[in-house]
């Protein structure tokens, strides 16, 4: 591992991190809005297919992979957290590896949340026929 | 490097502690909220088309409209989407203190920013003839959006006239200060993707169902 | 830990003289209309929302007056309806919002380290647009033309048809007038946060007031669009014959509904969340101890501000949506309030494991804490659809949101007055005459709005402005408006309290309670600059740590002094690495006339004096264009080639 990353690493580090942090939320919102608005349209339509897909696997979808990002992005935290153990010397080090870990907590529980948030709405997929008023 | 070696360096401590954003402008930040707030209600107005017209059934324009004519609305688009490209390339001249880049650059935006408003009220001579903002929720959506959207041009036009005449005045901008150029251009992008948002609703999606 | 004499500064004399000269204003007319600093604005904020708070809770006293017997004519329907429309109008829009954002604005920049807000021409904008746009509203009682249709504004009631007149022009003009204000207000916090905070504040060293304040800006600027879009299809609809909400013409009225309440759930947390930082603040002092998990309480308001975009449909769940598509709402309304309980939790432990000190700020804290969690309660009731079909229009909603409002924002912003009373003033207020107010408010308000729960549950609905004599009714509503008078009482003291520290108050030194953020580490009140040297922060405490303290005083370097003209500091977002310094603008008359033009404008557009409007739009581009001017440099200082 090189201690002195090159900035295309130091790019992809930045931008993992705010994965880390603000996946499971960017996941859970377009879970929401694809899964709510594709269900009430095409039931307002009166069909239970969305192009070739049957409507329940479509919304299906719409479950899976926003949840597969936000499990990826607690993943992502959960690394920083281990990457950000140890608390460096110096003023400079010391805030800017603090402020990570304290980023990665926050991400950590954020992912959690929203986790739990879209495996409910997966539920409520099982649960419920999709065009039931 | 390998790719394994690339994320590792990526995933280094180092790496992952990267200080993203940093460096930016007040202004820049200022900027960026108040296109994020603009962008949220230009969010709800289509929105709203979209809830209106799925909720009214039917066909959709309602009562006979005609769906929408695309030649115009294409050429709209064919005007002002590279009308960023002029402002891109002054505001890179200007952090150069290349003056006349900037200038050239914004002038040529004032003249494809103003041709695309003549294409709007072209559009609405012919539209008012058909119907008006009055005659039911699809003219109100259809007028309050597209006129809402060539305000908003409108003001990003005085904004490049504005700053036009300061860069003509001299002892405005430079290589050091320039600030309000990259400010007037985000506000500038944000009306161009704006307007691929309202032709993609508006003109395109009446055509797909 | 608590220091009791002014710190000595480490800035030399000559420095001090100077900052006096860049940042001092004389005090004249002009400067009263003139000043940018945002502890003037700040306390203006305060002083202004305190004015329509009195307003709104007069409207309140009148209604209660009235509702003391059944079948009283003491006031005629139609006044009835302008008054409860204004009183929750106004206590939504124009005293929780703007007095949380005074308190924002004038502890913000003083929490971070900073002289000013990061635009400051632009907060005394924000103030004089929220001035202006609450007297153009409350301007319409007199005349009787004030919004009569509810604070929420249901088409198809508020269509031309159904509610004619200026009423309900006034309400959505005045509202988008109003939005102007909130709009760069939370742009202002914003970009204050992320760019001015003192070297060495990363994100991990942030105030949680700071950080409430934050999330709230960041709610408004994604929530407001909604409302406004909301208002302006509205006028529209009423004023130019278009059909938005017209089902006759292919509109929904629906619509309005789903745009209110994109706006309006998130609003319930705009308003509780800054007022939870409050709480997050005040207890350090008065527990001796930072606050139970930092970083789970800035994941409890970061995950608030996120999920609460995605609740809206609870609103509105018997309007006849796929119950699947109900279910991913659902999901999200159920989760929303495990953030909450993780602050309630942070504040008990806090509270267990410091030591209690009981100054009239923590009684608020407690009073907060009671009442919000009573309100809680009953909200989680109405989540049953049976009950909530049972009670819903009842009184038992109006009893619910008091609880949860004057809970959740207003005890908490009584404990924030008392708390920077000697820091806003530099006066300490009166201990026993703060404890009575805080016992006859809390009182008060238990007594006026419990009895509501019951009345509420014996059927009696809200918003009649008098009810004949059913069994239960009268006597827990004469219960109630005893109360709302003890209430005011209160409310009475705690004004007499305040005006009484001004006048007769003894000094207050710059740390009364050992607080633990940097505004207790400059003097009570502060100087026009703030901070004779900006501080280096080294812990999320720095006035309770040794090395930040004194690197105010004998650590003092010149780059955090700054002592020639006006500046600050701006540093980098995350980390707080220092950037550069910023020129600070001067004083100026631009914002008041750019606030009056656009008064203008709204007020021509109530009238239908079109032609005046065009004129002040005008003056607005102007007045803008001039504000923003480039100044002329030498060519060598742009780098011109």
């Amino acid at each position: 591992m090189s201690t002195h990353p090159g900035p295309r690493a130091r790019l992809a580090g930045g931008l993992l991190l705010w994965y880390a942090v603000l996946g499971g939320a960017i996941a859970w919102a377009v879970h929401l809005i694809a899964g709510w608005s594709v269900d009430e349209l095409t039931c307002a339509n009166g069909s239970d297919r969305v192009g070739v897909l049957p409507l329940r696997a479509a919304i299906g979808l719409a479950v899976v992979l926003p949840a597969l990002a936000t499990l990826g992005a607690l993943l992502a935290a959960a690394l920083l957290w281990r990457r950000t153990a140890r608390t460096p010397r110096g003023d400079e080090p010391e805030r800017r590896v603090g402020r990570s870990r304290m980023l990665a907590v926050v991400g950590i529980w954020l992912n959690i949340l929203f986790l739990t948030i879209i495996v409910l709405g997966g539920v409520a997929l099982l649960v419920l026929p999709p065009c039931q008023v | 490097m390998s790719t394994r070696d690339g994320i590792a360096a990526a995933t280094s401590t180092e790496a992952l502690t990267t200080e993203l954003p940093a460096g930016r402008s007040l202004g820049w930040w200022g900027m960026v909220m108040f296109v994020a707030t603009e962008a949220t209600l230009f969010a709800c107005l289509i929105g709203s088309y979209f809830y209106l017209r799925f909720q009214h059934g039917g066909p959709w324009p309602p009562d006979g409209i005609a769906k929408p004519a695309l030649l115009r609305p294409l050429m709209m688009t064919a005007v002002l989407l590279p009308s960023s490209i002029p402002v891109v390339w002054a505001e890179r001249g200007i952090r150069r203190g290349q003056r006349w880049r900037l200038r050239t650059g914004l002038a040529a935006t004032l003249v494809l920013g103003v041709t695309f408003l003549v294409l709007v009220a072209t559009e609405y001579a012919e539209t008012l003839r058909e119907f008006t903002m009055t005659t039911n929720a699809y003219g109100s959506l259809f007028y309050v959006i597209t006129g809402f959207h060539g305000f908003h041009v409108f003001v990003g036009l005085t904004m490049i006239s504005w700053l036009l005449v300061a860069s003509l005045r001299g002892g405005s901008f430079g290589a050091h200060r320039h600030d309000r150029v990259r400010n007037v251009a985000i506000y500038w992008h944000f009306v161009d993707v704006v307007w691929a948002a309202i032709v993609f609703s508006l003109y395109l999606t009446p055509r797909l169902s | 830990m608590s220091t009791t004499a002014a710190p000595t500064p480490g800035a030399s004399r000559e420095d001090l003289a100077r900052l006096e000269e860049g940042w001092g204003e004389r005090p004249s007319l002009r400067s009263w209309f003139s000043t940018v600093d945002h502890k003037r604005i700040g306390r203006r904020y305060l002083v202004t929302a305190s004015l329509f708070f009195v307003l709104a809770g007069l409207s309140a006293l009148a209604m209660r007056t009235q509702l003391a017997r059944p079948e009283s004519r003491l006031l005629s329907p139609q006044e009835y309806n302008q008054l409860f429309t204004m009183h929750g109008t106004a206590m939504i829009f124009l005293f929780a919002t703007p007095m949380l954002f005074g308190f924002g604005n004038f502890l913000v920049p003083l929490m971070i380290g900073a002289r000013d807000m990061a635009f400051p021409k632009l907060n005394a904008f924000g103030y004089w647009v929220f001035l202006f746009a609450g007297l153009f509203m409350w301007a319409s009682l007199p005349f009787g033309a004030a919004p009569n249709a509810g604070w929420f504004a249901y088409v198809p009631l508020t269509d031309e048809g159904n509610t004619p007149g200026l009423h309900m022009d006034v309400y959505s003009l005045g509202l988008l007038f109003l939005g102007i204000a909130t709009t760069a207000g939370s742009i202002n916090f914003i970009v204050t946060a992320l760019k001015l905070r003192a070297p060495g504040m990363s994100l991990n060293r942030v105030p949680l007031f700071v950080w409430a304040i934050v999330a709230t800006a960041f709610m408004v600027i994604f929530a407001l669009p909604a409302l406004n879009a909301d208002n302006a299809l509205l006028f529209l609809d009423r004023r130019f014959g278009t059909h938005f909400f017209d089902p006759a013409h292919g509109g929904n009225a629906l619509l309005w509904q789903h745009l209110f309440w994109i706006f309006g759930h998130p609003d319930v947390y705009i308003i509780v969340m800054p007022a939870l930082g409050i709480v997050s603040a005040v207890l350090p002092a008065f527990t001796r101890r930072g606050v139970v998990g930092y970083a789970l309480v800035v994941f409890a308001m970061a995950s608030i501000a996120i999920i609460s975009f995605g609740v809206w449909v609870h609103h509105m769940f018997a309007t006849g949506l796929p119950q699947l598509s109900y279910g991913f709402f659902s999901a999200a309304s159920t989760i929303i309030t495990i953030p909450s309980g993780i602050q309630i939790f942070a504040w008990l432990a806090t509270m267990l494991l410091g030591r209690l000190v009981l100054k009239v700020p923590l009684l608020f804290v407690i009073g907060f804490i009671v009442t919000f969690v009573l309100g809680g309660f009953t909200g989680t009731m109405f989540a049953l659809t049976a009950f909530d079909q049972q009670v819903t229009d009842s009184y038992f909603v109006v009893a619910h949101f008091h609880y949860v409002l004057i809970g959740g924002a207003v005890f908490p912003i009584l404990a924030a007055i008392y708390y920077w009373l000697p820091k806003i003033t530099g006066r300490m207020y009166h201990e026993g005459l703060g404890r009575w107010a805080f016992w006859l408010f809390f009182t008060g308000m238990h007594v006026t709005f419990f009895p509501m729960h019951l009345y509420g549950l014996f059927g009696m609905p809200r918003r009649v402005y008098t009810y004949p004599n059913e069994p239960g009714w009268a006597g827990w509503n004469l219960v109630a408006t005893a109360g709302s008078y003890v209430l005011a009482i209160g409310l009475l003291l705690v004004l007499i309290g305040v005006v009484h520290a001004v006048r007769r108050g003894r000094p207050a030194p710059p740390d009364p309670w050992g607080g633990d953020t940097l505004e207790w580490s400059t003097d009570s009140p502060p100087k026009p600059y703030n901070f004779p040297v900006l501080p280096q922060v080294h812990s999320l405490h720095p006035t309770w740590d040794e090395t930040s303290r004194t690197s105010m005083t004998e650590g003092a370097t010149d780059d955090r002094i700054m002592a020639d003209g006006r500046r600050t500091l701006a540093t980098s977002e995350l980390d707080g690495r220092r950037e550069r310094t910023v020129d600070m603008p001067e004083s100026s008359l631009q914002p008041l006339l750019l606030a009056l033009a656009m008064l203008v404008f709204f007020t021509s557009m109530l009238f239908g004096w079109y032609p005046v409007a065009i004129v002040a739009g005008l003056v607005v581009a102007a007045t803008i264009a001039v504000w923003l001017w480039p100044t002329r440099r030498p060519e060598q200082e742009l780098g011109v080639r």
